[in-house]
């Protein structure tokens, strides 16, 4: 059975990412952000929200384990800063209901729901620059980076909530990431 | 989604094994986690659990009668009239986080008093799994989250639904048969209509965000809302007949939600609105105006505080 595992960055909604991924039928656990990286035995790593930046414990370590990793809200803000991109305080903090718009339709993580869907968000920070080798694959009016991607490295971010029940598609990026973690 | 009827036989069999010939109480609120909490316990030790109901005064309209009603069954219910202790306790008390903690204490006092005279050596909770992370994440302290175990020296604590989401445990009530209006339930707040209630606790307060939530969930109700209520928010400038009114400002609120982690908050057509505006303001003589809360949460949470 695939194995999906959770790291957990103190976000509210991390037992939701564990939920939807049980959901799904992937095996799954919620694992503390400090966990020995020779510990993680998984098919792909989910990196969960969290409230901050110096909070994420060993997230880093984390990117280098060979296994696609999907960051969610702040471990997608995490992933651009850790790589060479960059975040800002946003000027309008992205709550609630969110009309995304997506980019790429081919990206693997969130083309299929292209041309646009609406999400569920709470953030007040921002990815600006992404990292080299990423692609920005969705913009909202609130906020000009909700999603990147590096299929090549198997990385993912989005900065909207796919785990929470008021976001329309969010069992859709659960199963594109799935078989991401299955197809490598 | 959790497999009910494996969920009850596995909890009532651990529940057994762990009491033993013990006895045990539960505090019973009346909402969802609780009496499913309450109904599993007996099913597995029948009258060696020992049900307590403390009526705070700060309950919804009905409460405690239909309370003695659903739970007649169980013969070792034990229902405690207590609204003085606690408006007395309340009184002063303006802080949000202090209003929680004087509501915890007290119920402590009245809780142990009864499991001290049942001669309890468990505890029986029903913490269902996001109590636990809103307290572990710090955002609201959940009052059946620590506090009782302290003070009272329970042999151990049962708490069967721990790993259940609020669906979850609704989808057990309906396979425990604990009557539709218990599964179908709105979920309650455990400090009861203090936390809709902005600012200082009185009896008039109360008063009024009772009548507003009985009126709020009988007009939303063809709606389905999660959840709907009404909120004492503070004071403001009205009219009536040819007389200024400085009164209560009520804030309606209903919401869809799956789990109440997220919140949408609902469109409701402006009859429905404006019948429960004339409700209130009307039945009431010391509220002044009705509004409506337009905000989902994120940003804002579902209750006031």
């Amino acid at each position: 059975m695939t194995r999906i595992v959770v790291i957990d960055n103190h976000g509210q909604f991390t037992h939701l990412e564990g939920r939807a991924l049980r959901d799904i039928g992937v095996e799954t656990e919620i694992l503390d952000n400090d966990t020995d990286p020779e510990e993680i035995n998984a098919d792909g790593i989910v990196l969960s929200g969290g409230p901050s930046m110096d909070r994420v414990g060993r997230c880093a370590d984390y990117l280098d384990l060979g296994v696609p990793v999907l960051g969610i809200c702040l471990g997608m803000q995490f992933m651009a800063v850790e790589l060479d991109g960059s975040t800002h305080s946003g000027d309008y903090g992205g709550y609630a209901d969110v009309t995304v718009e997506i980019l790429d339709d081919e990206d693997p993580l969130i083309g299929s729901l292209a041309p646009e869907t609406r999400v569920w968000a709470s953030h007040a920070d921002e990815v600006d620059t992404v990292p080299e080798g990423f692609e920005r694959t969705a913009r909202s009016d609130v906020c000009e980076v909700e999603a990147m991607s590096n299929p090549e490295r198997g990385l993912y971010g989005v900065q909207w909530h796919p785990e929470v029940a008021h976001t329309a598609e969010g069992e859709a990026v659960f199963e594109a990431f799935r078989t991401i973690c299955e197809s490598r | 989604m959790v497999d009910a009827p494996e969920f009850v036989d596995e909890k009532i069999e651990e529940i057994r094994e762990q009491v033993g010939d013990g006895k045990a109480v539960i505090a019973l609120s009346g909402g969802v986690d609780s009496s499913v909490a309450a109904a599993l316990a007996y099913e597995a030790i029948g009258d060696r659990l020992i049900p307590v109901y403390v009526d705070t005064g700060l309950m919804r309209k009905g409460e405690t009668e239909s309370i003695r009603e659903t739970f007649a069954f169980m013969h070792s219910l034990t229902v405690v009239e207590a609204e003085d202790r606690f408006l007395a306790e309340l009184a002063g008390v303006t802080d949000p986080e202090e209003k929680r903690k004087v509501i915890g204490e007290q119920f402590i006092r009245e809780f142990e008093r009864e499991a001290t005279e049942a001669d309890a050596d468990y505890l029986v909770q029903g913490t269902i799994y996001p109590d636990r992370i809103e307290s572990e994440g710090n955002i609201k302290s959940h009052h059946n989250v620590g506090g009782l175990p302290e003070v009272v020296d329970f042999e151990g604590i049962v708490e069967p639904v721990r790993d259940l989401y609020k669906d979850e445990v609704r989808e057990v009530a309906r396979e425990l048969d604990l009557e539709e209006v218990i599964a179908e339930r709105m979920p309650f707040p455990g400090p009861g209509l203090a936390v809709r209630i902005v600012g200082e606790v009185t009896k008039e307060k109360v008063e009024v965000a009772r009548d507003a939530c009985h009126v709020v969930e009988e007009e939303t109700e063809e709606h389905e809302p999660w959840q709907a209520f009404g909120a004492v928010l503070g004071k403001a400038t009205g009219v009536k007949g040819d007389n200024r009114v400085h009164g209560w400002v009520v804030a309606v609120r209903s919401v869809e939600s799956r789990d109440g982690m997220t919140a949408r908050a609902q469109e409701l057509p402006w009859e429905t609105l404006q019948r429960i505006q004339s409700r209130i303001t009307g039945m009431n003589e010391n509220v002044a105006r009705v509004v409506y809360d337009v905000t989902h949460k994120p940003p804002a949470t579902i209750e006031y505080e």
